[in-house]
């Protein structure tokens, strides 16, 4: 069976020179003496569009529409309407949607930055229920472009709308793939929070004491491998603030994270709870700063207000200058607290 | 610090007024979406108050006849469309529109802040028309579509909702506090917002979310909590990158669009002196194309949307404040105040609410 996608073999000929689209009325676009901004269409584009208004014009579904919508949308992917036109008349012939899917495979890498794609193929999945080859799919696209946010927002759309337990099971294993190839990668922090926490309770996590600790060890690990790295110190903020845990839990482990230097005497004791920094880590880390002084802050009492202060002294005026007028206002604020 | 270098204004002027000539075939994908494009070149000349000085009043009254002409009415009520890209030659101006051809919510709001820069008196707007358009986007979740009936929804078009409302004076095409809960369902633990439910704080649409929550009228609850509320500043403040410019997204390189997009949400949360100008003013400087317009970043090509936004984040921030008075090109630097509520200037968000609504009757 001839594939509607494999036609790039007429596609270089130009649509007014086809015999077999003879019958359809070519029609140009309406445009008036002073356009604002008009474009200079290339003559493919200006040929592919006039048919494409006149097919509208005529409201006919069929096959050929497929090979015109796909000229149209591989030379302007952002064409919404024959986007829109393609998928009615994808419904309308009853289309294989197994073959428009594996156009849409190769669409997607080629027009990866494109809302349009990724909508049409959210469409799809709607009709055929099937979303289990999918993530297959994501996580080849991924290798593209590892923080794709319009690749990352389709994941987590496709396991929300199918919430199936099948889908969920793998996620904590491939999000812990996408860290351990870059553990920088803020979509797959923010996919593993939505993963553990947001998404819901499923069969086999509903003992959250112990979700919390695992993913309290997880994210401590990779600190103690990367401490500069804002993402896994916004993912422990995250796991706490969502617990409703009081900072200071951690503060046994951030507090080595905030000073100068590593404390070489202790390394020989394997603490699973408060994996050191390395001896080679960048120390102090400014994440780590602020995270002790909010747990100061939180703490409360003159005392912890005092030495949140001090830290955020350091980091406005040598760790963190960008954000000195930022840490002059929490110290501001927190020497009204400890007036009143 | 090194001093700034000066900001080139004509030569950023000239960039857009180019982009308005003509654009090349390469620019192909800005075919469904060239109001938004004439916005950020209109809008650049607004900002940098060159408007009057570098076009023609026959120009002007050319763009918004163009503007004019892609307001249009059908099933869905009335709004504007990106460009006649769908419309065909032989169509009468008062056919109603085909479902492949209707209004666009996003062009429908930038299509009234660039008639407002040109200072059009909105007598041929159809406000009942443009109600209905919005009551027709809005989908039961809560959120709005880009086009009736699209499932293209996120964010951005709700923004567009309300902004249109608001402009209007009228909320009365809105479930506000469905709307309000479909924000609330796109923020993540980060503080910032995600484009819809379950995704990655970013900041555009962070940027969209406190700004459409601070549009809605007469809501009597806060809609941030205190610790909200800090955790948003906290957040958009870190995305401030050593070298000035703003990120997006954690971990992510600085972007000009972004200075625009985070600074502005720290303006409407009343943290705007919380940012660097003088470093943000400097990476703006460096994303300055030697032939005019600004890009993303610096080295990269420029295009109106990023010389737009970088324009607008200028304008809240101006870095002339911060510079001495005698530097060399702190007079380039200067601009006039910006609305950050409405992306415009706020002589120009003046105008649109004075001129949007529906006249008072008799």
């Amino acid at each position: 069976m001839p594939s509607p996608a494999s036609s790039s073999d007429t596609s270089s000929a130009l649509y007014a020179e086809r015999p077999e689209w003879k019958d359809v009325t070519p029609l140009p676009q309406y445009e008036d003496a002073n356009p604002i901004a008009p474009i200079f269409y290339s003559e493919e584009y200006k040929d592919a569009t006039d048919y494409f208004r006149g097919i509208v014009k005529t409201g006919e579904k069929s096959e050929r529409v497929l090979e015109l919508t796909e000229s149209i949308i591989r030379l302007n992917p952002a064409h919404y309407s024959a986007w829109q036109y393609r998928y009615e008349t994808l419904l309308a012939i009853k289309a294989p949607l197994d073959v428009e899917l594996k156009l849409m495979d190769e669409l997607a890498v080629s027009f990866l930055k494109t809302y349009q794609v990724w909508h049409h193929r959210r469409l799809l999945l709607m009709l055929t229920g099937n979303p289990g080859p999918e993530l297959k799919f994501i996580t080849e696209s991924l290798k593209v472009d590892a923080k794709n946010y319009h690749t990352w927002s389709y994941r987590q759309w496709l396991l929300a709308f199918f919430n199936d337990d099948d889908l969920w099971a793998g996620e904590l294993d491939f999000v812990d793939a996408m860290l351990v190839q870059d553990v920088r990668n803020n979509s797959a922090w923010h996919h593993r929070f939505f993963v553990v926490f947001q998404s819901g309770v499923r069969e086999g996590e509903t003992e959250r004491g112990r979700i919390v600790r695992r993913e309290l060890t997880y994210v401590k690990q990779n600190i103690s491998l990367v401490p500069n790295n804002p993402s896994a110190w916004n993912y422990l903020r995250g796991i706490l603030d969502f617990n409703n845990l009081p900072y200071s839990r951690v503060e046994d482990f951030v507090r080595p994270y905030a000073g100068t230097t590593t404390d070489g005497s202790t390394t020989d004791l394997v603490d699973l709870e408060n994996p050191p920094p390395s001896t080679n880590a960048q120390l102090p880390c400014s994440a780590a700063i602020e995270f002790l002084a909010d747990i100061h802050e939180k703490e409360g009492g003159k005392d912890r207000v005092l030495q949140a202060i001090a830290l955020w002294r350091s980091l406005a005026d040598e760790h963190d200058t960008i954000r000195k007028k930022y840490w002059e206002y929490r110290i501001r604020e927190a020497l009204k607290s400890v007036k009143e | 610090m090194p001093d700034l270098p000066p900001l080139a204004r004509a030569a950023h002027a000239a960039h857009c007024l180019r982009c308005l000539q003509a654009l090349p075939d390469s620019q192909i994908e800005v075919d469904a979406s060239r109001m938004a494009l004439a916005f950020y070149c209109i809008g650049t000349l607004d900002l940098l108050c060159l408007l009057q000085e570098k076009t023609r009043e026959t120009d002007r009254e050319a763009w918004r006849e163009w503007i004019w002409e892609q307001q249009t009415s059908g099933r869905y009520g009335s709004g504007f469309r990106p460009s006649p890209f769908m419309t065909p030659a032989l169509r009468a101006p008062e056919d109603p529109y085909t479902d492949y051809d209707t209004p666009h919510i996003i062009m429908t709001y930038t299509a009234l802040l660039t008639l407002a820069i040109l200072r059009d008196d909105f007598s041929r707007l159809d406000r009942p028309g443009l109600l209905d358009f919005i009551r027709a986007c809005q989908r039961d979740d809560g959120s709005f579509c880009t086009v009736p009936g699209s499932n293209e929804t996120d964010l951005r078009s709700l923004y567009c909702a309300f902004a249109i409302s608001h402009m209007l004076d009228d909320w009365s095409a809105v479930n506000t506090s469905r709307a309000i809960a479909f924000i609330a369902s796109c923020r993540s633990y980060e503080g910032g917002y995600g484009q819809a439910p379950f995704c990655e704080a970013q900041g555009g649409t962070t940027y969209i979310a406190i700004a459409s929550l601070h549009l809605v009228p007469h809501v009597q609850a806060p809609l941030l909590t205190a610790a909200e509320r800090e955790l948003t500043i906290q957040w958009l403040v870190r995305n401030q990158h050593p070298a000035g410019g703003f990120s997006g997204r954690t971990g992510k390189d600085a972007d000009a669009c972004y200075c625009f997009w985070c600074g502005a949400a720290l303006q409407i949360l009343g943290a705007g002196d919380l940012v660097d100008a003088r470093a943000l003013a400097m990476f703006l400087a460096n994303c300055q194309f030697k032939y005019g317009g600004l890009a993303k970043a610096p080295g990269e090509h420029p295009d109106p949307y990023h010389t737009y936004l970088s324009l607008a984040a200028l304008s809240m921030y101006m870095p002339a404040s911060a510079l001495a008075s005698d530097q060399r090109h702190a007079a380039s630097w200067t601009f006039e105040p910006l609305d950050p509520l409405l992306n415009a200037r706020v002589e120009t968000a003046r105008w649109a609410r004075k001129y949007i609504p529906a006249p008072p009757r008799g």
